[in-house]
């Protein structure tokens, strides 16, 4: 009996120690990994070919991305009755007007998310704007995007290469120092 | 009392296998053939809406939710796809935060593992734990019941 007793004695503490030290393990995973939120720019799209978009502008004009390649396109996912993409709005005109001075322009296009004609009509026309507006009217091209919530916008290189996710509004500057960035790596 | 240990023994052994065997058939059983419908429900409630917190897209009715159920409805109808397939597809859009249900391949299979491993762990414990006490309590008893046993008997002689 005392030498079970000696002998649990010896193996309780080797237990209570191993248990211990896997809890903590647990603990040091869960307080040091990196919150998950929506708003995570990463995106398995990265670096990968961008999806096939065929669809029409607001002027019902014809748009096949393919035709765009050897121009940088910027997509700006957008619904007039989201709060974050009426505030980003005036970043996106300056944006597209220091743009248009530069060698190779980068094209911007508005996607429109969950929206009709005459919402997004009657904004652009009061805010400005004068970018193609293109239709996603059953929702496909978020979905080839893995579009989560609007605003979103996507940067494309001139060979049909997804470069760069912006989830959330953008703030001042944003767009103008990634793209920079994008054409110095990548050539504009 | 051996015989009806070993015929116990079996009964449970005879017990598990008839369990398993028929959770093997109820799971796996072919309910025939599935309508468009049928595939859209069954792909939308392991997809995750990618706007709401704990909901499938099944169950939302959040924009990109509406979304993703279209897409998976379109390429249903395209009856080109499988089910894997699709769902694949939305998630090299979402990521794998988009799946309800984790894979059980890579890093993620860990979740299916785990809760086995430390299940045959526990069991595998208790099970040496009964048969360590049994052992003590049957073969060993202390020198101070011996003496008293002895003295017992000693004073019944």
């Amino acid at each position: 009996m005392s030498e079970l007793s000696t002998s649990r004695k010896r193996v309780a503490p080797i237990i209570a120690s191993v248990v211990g030290a896997l809890l903590v393990a647990f603990l040091w995973v869960l307080v040091t990994a990196e919150p998950n939120t929506a708003d995570d720019a990463d995106s398995p799209l990265l670096g990968q070919p961008a999806p096939s978009v065929v669809t029409t502008t607001l002027n019902d004009e014809e748009f096949v991305l393919a035709n765009r390649k050897g121009s940088w396109v910027v997509f700006n996912f957008f619904n007039s009755t989201c709060v974050p993409c009426v505030a980003e709005h005036p970043e996106l005109i300056a944006f597209n007007k220091r743009e248009s001075l530069a060698a190779n322009p980068a094209e911007t296009y508005t996607v429109i998310n969950d929206d009709n004609d005459e919402s997004v009509r009657a904004f652009f026309a009061k805010n400005g704007g004068d970018w193609q507006k293109i239709r996603d009217s059953d929702g496909s091209i978020s979905v080839a995007f893995g579009v989560a919530k609007v605003p979103e916008t996507w940067v494309i290189d001139p060979n049909g290469y997804v470069r760069l996710r912006i989830a959330g509004m953008l703030t001042q500057g944003l767009l103008d120092d990634q793209l920079a960035q994008l054409k110095a790596q990548f050539g504009s | 009392m051996k015989s009806k240990s070993v015929h116990n023994k079996w009964s449970w052994l005879l017990l598990v296998l008839s369990a398993v065997a028929l959770l093997a058939f109820g799971s796996t059983r072919d309910s025939g053939p599935r309508t468009q419908a049928d595939r859209i429900d069954a792909i939308t409630k392991v997809l995750a809406c990618p706007t709401c917190s704990g909901e499938s897209v099944y169950v939302s009715r959040a924009s990109g939710a509406e979304s993703i159920r279209a897409e998976v409805a379109r390429q249903i109808a395209g009856g080109q796809q499988s089910d894997d397939e699709i769902i694949a597809y939305i998630e090299a859009r979402f990521g794998s935060r988009v799946l309800l249900v984790p894979r059980s391949t890579g890093l993620d299979s860990l979740i299916w593992v785990l809760p086995v491993f430390v299940l045959i762990c526990a069991v595998g414990t208790l099970g040496f734990a009964f048969r360590r006490w049994k052992v003590v309590g049957s073969d060993s008893i202390s020198v101070e019941d011996a003496q008293l046993v002895e003295r017992a008997l000693r004073e019944d002689r």
